[in-house]
């Protein structure tokens, strides 16, 4: 799993050697940021359910065809299915905020998504839609500090980027 | 390979749950402790050349048939070798610090070695008496409990801000037992 001390570990066994002042400078840096990731990922887990559902309605809401036959929402399991896909990549963005990287996104949820979601033949619209909402539904002093929030908003865009 | 904070994302991925609240607090221990464990990993990287040499030769005076003829540090070539692996294993042992986690030391120090060194006849009871030595002296440089006494004249005393380290000196105790353990 990639994460700042994993690579800086990495580096330092490929090159035989012990870990550097740079290696210890590159940890502590990280180290100096991790409140406000953690505080994110904390209010995140606690908000989880609640969020989800608030992201897959405002999708469903923009998107109300979706519900009708032959879509990607055209009966409970599906919608359901829908509503377990917007918790997974919300868990991985606080999987991400724990670890500091993208390195769970990357390795658990967007490596292979296109390929799966052609094949499946769902659209990546809603989902872009429902976690737009998401970012810019959450806002500073109510859900967590500016800076937390700066965090899972970046995560967020990581995702959208990805999806779109 | 893991840190503290990637094993509490890979054990709640086993069961599909995010990070919760108390995962969180241990890994604020982690973000608190972190200039402490800088210096622990700096302590036993500045000394490493001591620890292991010194290592090394506390193991061959409580064994002198080490390094008579037939011994297994007898030639130059095989002492180099055991200075080498003492160096090798001290490294696995700051990056295991490093990480908050004793992956990285399992998975590339660790697995096979005892059969390595079976296979090479090289008496594991002397490597694990080797790293018992660094085990002590790696962990008076993290505590700072060295003494003048014990150190003679290689005696040094690391100038960190004092404080209460004795978590740290354990986990560090705890991957030089584990290393021990895998080899003996």
């Amino acid at each position: 799993m990639k994460s700042v001390v994993t690579t800086v570990v990495t580096a330092a066994d490929a090159a035989g050697r012990f870990p550097s002042q740079n290696d210890l400078e590159a940890v502590q840096g990280n180290i100096q940021r991790a409140a406000a990731r953690l505080e994110a990922a904390e209010k995140l887990a606690a908000g989880l359910d609640a969020v989800t559902r608030e992201a897959g309605d405002a999708c469903f809401n923009k998107y109300p065809y979706l519900k009708q036959p032959g879509e990607a929402g055209e009966n409970q399991t599906k919608v359901d299915k829908c509503y377990r896909d917007l918790g997974h990549y919300l868990r991985l963005i606080n999987y991400c905020l724990v670890v500091g990287g993208t390195g769970p996104l990357d390795e658990w949820g967007i490596a292979g998504a296109r390929e799966v979601y052609r094949t499946l033949g769902l659209p990546t619209g809603p989902y872009v839609e429902a976690l737009t909402y998401t970012r810019d539904r959450a806002c500073a002093p109510r859900d967590m500090s500016p800076q937390a929030l700066n965090e899972f908003k970046s995560y967020l865009d990581y995702v959208i980027n990805a999806l779109s | 390979m893991l840190d503290a904070f990637s094993r509490s994302v890979v054990s709640a991925d086993a069961k599909t749950a995010a990070v919760g609240a108390g995962d969180i607090a241990a890994l604020r221990q982690y973000v608190a402790e972190g200039n402490k464990r800088l210096d622990a990993v700096n302590a036993i990287t500045s000394n490493a050349s001591c620890i292991v040499s010194d290592a090394v030769t506390g193991m061959i005076c409580e064994n002198t048939g080490l390094i008579q003829a037939g011994g297994n540090c007898y030639p130059n070539r095989r002492m180099a070798a055991c200075l080498r692996d003492g160096e090798i294993v001290l490294r696995y042992i700051s990056y295991a610090l490093l990480a908050g986690d004793a992956s990285v030391l399992d998975d590339r120090c660790l697995n096979g070695l005892k059969e390595t060194y079976i296979a090479l006849g090289v008496p594991t009871q002397s490597a694990a008496r080797a790293v018992s030595i660094m085990k002590s002296s790696a962990t008076a440089h993290i505590g700072e409990t060295n003494t003048e006494a014990n150190g003679g004249s290689k005696f040094r005393k690391m100038e960190t801000t004092q404080g209460d380290c004795s978590a740290l000196v354990a986990e560090a105790a705890s991957y030089f037992d584990r290393v021990i353990s895998a080899v003996s």
